[in-house]
């Protein structure tokens, strides 16, 4: 009986063993998301997916995970001065495609006198596979297809000696109407977190005689010890001889010795930057590494970023800045201001208020585009105009502006600065706020120069790039500065009389034109339905501030009251007009294509020429030069009969693409006008004021070399 | 004074040429003498660059057991060059620079053998245990080739060819490096790409 009872429980618990190892092998193989490992001399790999079924349309990770035995190490996308970095072949169904492999923050590992870059231990290569949308979910429901990627991946693993590997690894994931995620995601966050990350910072090198130079626009926090730079490229630098890193001119300037077997300069190249302080925090950069000499052999104005001095920016931007009293949009304002000043009895007092403000104004946009950038937005000079908001607010601001200076309403001094109060001497605080309208009313207005300026000062750290639109605020305030402090100045100047009433009325033209062009840009960014509402709104505006005026003469209260009723109202139509959203326009137009950076070095690669126009329908400069150069038939003809393609980038609305474009040749702003030379000469920058002469001659000056070859 | 200087200036340039072949651990260049070597065969005879002289001189690095060399080995591609450059007058000196007790390192006796073997054709076999003549000529990886021309000139310095990779497939798809500078130097030409990158496993000095 005890006997019997024995078997059963030996019987019991093989049957029990034998059900757990069933499961764990079912468990394995029930997992869709893995593929198994695969052993190979010292080393196993295997193949993962994030997610555990697919939906069409969708973009899944998978990772390759390679551990090999202790003391063994694969290899970096550049290996170093041996060795083979990781590749991987993939077999997709058709419409799928894969990108390419995210790599892990390298080591570097010493062989013998060479370095190589690559892994040690349990190593995630992460690779995103697109799902094609076309996908059908239940194509077969007897014969369970489902969606199979196969990774043909080839591997060197070397310890001293190295032995070549391959294995081919497979994933069968079920198609569902949502993708589940795997129960990898652990897995996949270990991945991740060996990524360097991505940086932003402006990256340039050059090649010298002996060695390699890198700047990077790192931020002011950064380091510069226990760092080590990892250029992606192989055959560029002497990968065993010492890096030199140094902080210069705010940049971070490494230098290492160029390989021995460097022979093709790189256009650009990836390249990770590794901290690696005593207290073991390490962290790491991924950086894309440009060819400065794109950049600097440009010529003229293209001597930006590095070359372009602060004192010369400083001096373009207060060049710029006295050029901005000029502008359409400023100088009714400010003509009135300077000579409402000529009778002031306190003239310094109220340029140095005027100064004060219009130099405060211009710092706070800076710092808040600082602040913005500094937090990640891809932004560049000219973003205020980017924001639909900001655009009919200055509509607004500009026909409410125009109104007063008609005589429609009495508009306090304290926003004019003109009218009797003031020219009697009133408050200070009168011209500080006329410098703050004036720094409001001239950004739409970029001039010349002052893109160079302003590229500069937004890759720079903050005291500079501060003082930079310091200079420009200056430059825009220095004629109220001199007339305030030269008597002689203001002598020449015509007397205040009865005649300024009607120049005050006159005035007021140029402002509705502004508004009127701004509520074009609107129109652009919001549809002819969102001009509508501002322009209803307009309506709505000029309406309350003729009531205001006719309480102001009758000094009646319900009337105040119902101008600022009206007013209120006028701001609901502004506010859901800003909410639209345009239908996406054609961006080129005419003889232009639009632009893209893939255009563009599609038609590079051909050895074709190339004029780029970057472009905004809010930069005044931008829509002068087409108007007067580009769009004439002089210029049209020479495109044509030079073979020259014409691409057109619209900056309108933010994009990260044109702004990260517009910095690789030192630029935060529009205009920039590039010609690419045929057969991949150096580009050449033209100037922002453009005449079609200037523009035929660079166009046959590109395309003139092949031509003059020809016999 | 101005000529004084000029001459003194001569002279220094032309110590320094004199010099040069001598200056072991200056970094090999194209176009320039390449650097002297004296090290002793399979079959004991010493050889140096002076010997050569009036002929084209292929160096290769290699260690048998390194998979990019046996990549080339293996699929008799290294043979075929050699046996094309051999015949057409040129030299092909296989150098082994690993020393004793690591990958690579073989006696004389070996040497023979695995020439024998793989049905290799160089013109001999150097062994360089002391890793002197790698040294001088940087020699990085193997497989690592250079050419000579028949003034004692470093012609070409690299890779054989340009997949970088251990997989004999990759071959035919190749652009030759090694065999384009080999050719063009026995034919008088230029070479179009005299620098290239080396690839393969570190050799073990």
């Amino acid at each position: 009986m005890r006997h019997q009872r024995r078997i059963i429980a030996h019987c019991l618990t093989a049957f029990l063993v034998l059900c757990a190892a069933l499961l764990a092998v079912v468990a394995s193989a029930d997992d869709p998301a893995r593929s198994g490992s695969v052993s190979a001399p010292h080393i196993r790999a295997e193949l993962f997916s994030d997610v555990s079924a697919v939906a069409p349309g969708d973009t899944l990770t998978v990772a390759l995970r390679l551990q090999p035995d202790e003391g063994w190490h694969t290899y970096w996308l550049n290996p170093g001065d041996s060795g083979l970095e990781t590749r991987i072949r993939w077999t997709l169904p058709e419409g799928a495609s894969a990108g390419s492999i995210q790599w892990p923050t390298p080591e570097r590992i010493p062989v013998e006198h060479l370095v190589n870059y690559g892994f040690k231990g349990d190593t995630l290569l992460l690779v995103d596979i697109t799902v094609p949308v076309d996908l059908d979910a239940d194509t077969d429901t007897d014969t369970d297809t489902g969606f199979t990627l196969t990774a043909d991946a080839s591997w060197l693993v070397c310890e001293a000696e190295c032995i070549p590997g391959d294995a081919s690894l497979s994933l069968t994931l079920p198609v569902a109407d949502i993708s589940t995620l795997s129960q990898h995601t652990a897995l996949f966050r270990q991945g991740r977190d060996s990524q360097p990350l991505a940086a932003d910072w402006p990256t340039r090198f050059v090649i010298h005689d002996t060695y390699l130079e890198v700047r990077i626009q790192a931020p002011e926090d950064m380091p510069s010890t226990d760092l080590h730079f990892f250029a992606g490229a192989a055959e560029l630098v002497e990968h065993a001889e010492p890096q030199t890193v140094a902080r210069e001119d705010g940049a971070l300037v490494i230098r290492q010795p160029l390989n021995l077997y460097f022979n093709q300069t790189p256009e650009h190249f990836a390249a990770v930057l590794r901290h690696d302080p005593t207290d073991g925090s390490a962290s790491a950069w991924l950086l894309a590494a440009r060819n400065n000499d794109q950049v600097a052999e440009a010529g003229q104005v293209a001597s930006a970023p590095a070359p372009t001095g602060l004192w010369l920016a400083l001096l373009l931007a207060l060049g710029g800045g006295v050029l901005l009293n000029l502008m359409p949009c400023v100088f009714p304002v400010l003509s009135l201001k300077a000579l409402s000043l000529t009778r002031s009895s306190a003239q310094r007092s109220h340029a140095l208020a005027y100064t004060a403000g219009v130099l405060l104004c211009f710092i706070a946009i800076a710092g808040l585009l600082l602040a913005l950038r500094a937090g990640g937005a891809a932004l560049g000079w000219g973003f205020q105009l980017q924001s639909p908001p900001v655009v009919g607010a200055l509509a607004y601001l500009m026909f409410a502006l125009g109104l007063g200076l008609t005589g429609m309403v009495q508009l306090g001094a304290g926003w004019m600065g003109v009218g009797q109060r003031l020219t009697h001497g009133s408050g200070l605080s009168g011209s500080f706020f006329t410098g703050v309208l004036a720094v409001v009313v001239a950004s739409p207005c970029t001039a010349p120069f002052m893109g160079t300026a302003l590229g500069y000062a937004v890759t720079q750290p903050a005291p500079v790039a501060l003082s930079v639109f310091a200079a420009l605020g200056f430059g825009l305030a220095l004629p109220f500065l001199l007339i305030g402090f030269i008597p002689a100045l203001a002598r020449a100047l015509p007397k205040p009389g009865a005649w300024m009433d009607t120049f005050k009325q006159a005035m007021a033209f140029p402002l509705f034109l502004t508004s009127v062009w701004l509520l074009w840009v609107l129109g652009r960014q919001t549809g002819a339905d969102g001009m509508a509402m501002a322009l209803a709104g307009l309506v709505a505006l000029a309406l309350a501030m003729w009531l205001w005026g006719l309480a102001q003469q009758q000094g009646s209260r319900n009337k105040r009251i119902a101008a600022v009723a009206l007013l209120l109202l006028a701001v609901w139509p502004l506010w859901s007009a800003t909410r639209l959203v345009a239908p996406t326009a054609e961006a080129g137009s005419g003889h232009a294509q639009p632009w893209s950076a893939e255009t563009l070095a599609a038609l590079r690669a051909d050895g074709q020429p190339v004029l780029v126009n970057m472009t905004a329908d809010w930069c005044i400069t931008c829509l002068a030069n087409e108007r007067v150069a580009l769009d004439t038939d002089t210029v049209r003809n020479a495109l044509t009969a030079h073979g020259v393609t014409y691409l057109k980038g619209d900056w309108t609305r933010q994009d990260p693409a044109i702004t990260d474009y517009l910095a690789g040749y030192g630029r935060n702003g529009v205009p920039l006008y590039v010609l690419y030379p045929q057969d991949g000469g150096a580009p050449r920058i033209l100037p922002q004021v453009l005449t079609p002469g200037l523009v035929s001659d660079a166009l046959a000056a590109a395309a003139g070399q092949a031509a003059s070859e020809q016999p | 004074m101005k000529r004084f200087s000029r001459i003194l200036n001569g002279t220094a340039t032309l110590l320094l040429a004199a010099a040069l072949p001598l200056t072991a651990l200056a970094a090999p260049k194209v176009g320039e003498p390449a650097p002297d070597f004296s090290v002793a065969d399979t079959a004991g005879a010493t050889h140096s660059l002076a010997d050569f002289a009036g002929q084209t001189v292929i160096l290769e690095w290699t260690n048998h057991e390194c998979p990019f060399v046996v990549k080339h080995y293996g699929s008799d591609n290294m043979q075929t060059l050699q046996r094309r450059y051999t015949e057409a007058g040129a030299v092909w000196l296989t150098v082994i620079s690993s020393a004793p007790g690591k990958q690579g390192h073989v006696s004389a006796q070996d040497a023979d053998r695995l020439t024998a073997e793989r049905q290799a054709a160089p013109t001999a076999v150097l062994l360089d245990e002391s890793g002197d003549m790698g040294r001088a000529y940087d020699a990085r990886t193997t497989p690592h080739m250079y050419v000579i021309d028949s003034d004692g000139v470093l012609r070409y310095m690299g890779g054989i060819d340009s997949n970088p990779s251990a997989d004999p497939a990759d071959i035919p798809g190749a652009t030759p490096f090694l065999a384009d500078a080999a050719s063009a130097v026995l034919d008088g030409q230029d070479v179009t790409r005299a620098v290239t990158r080396p690839y393969g496993c570190t050799i073990k000095y």
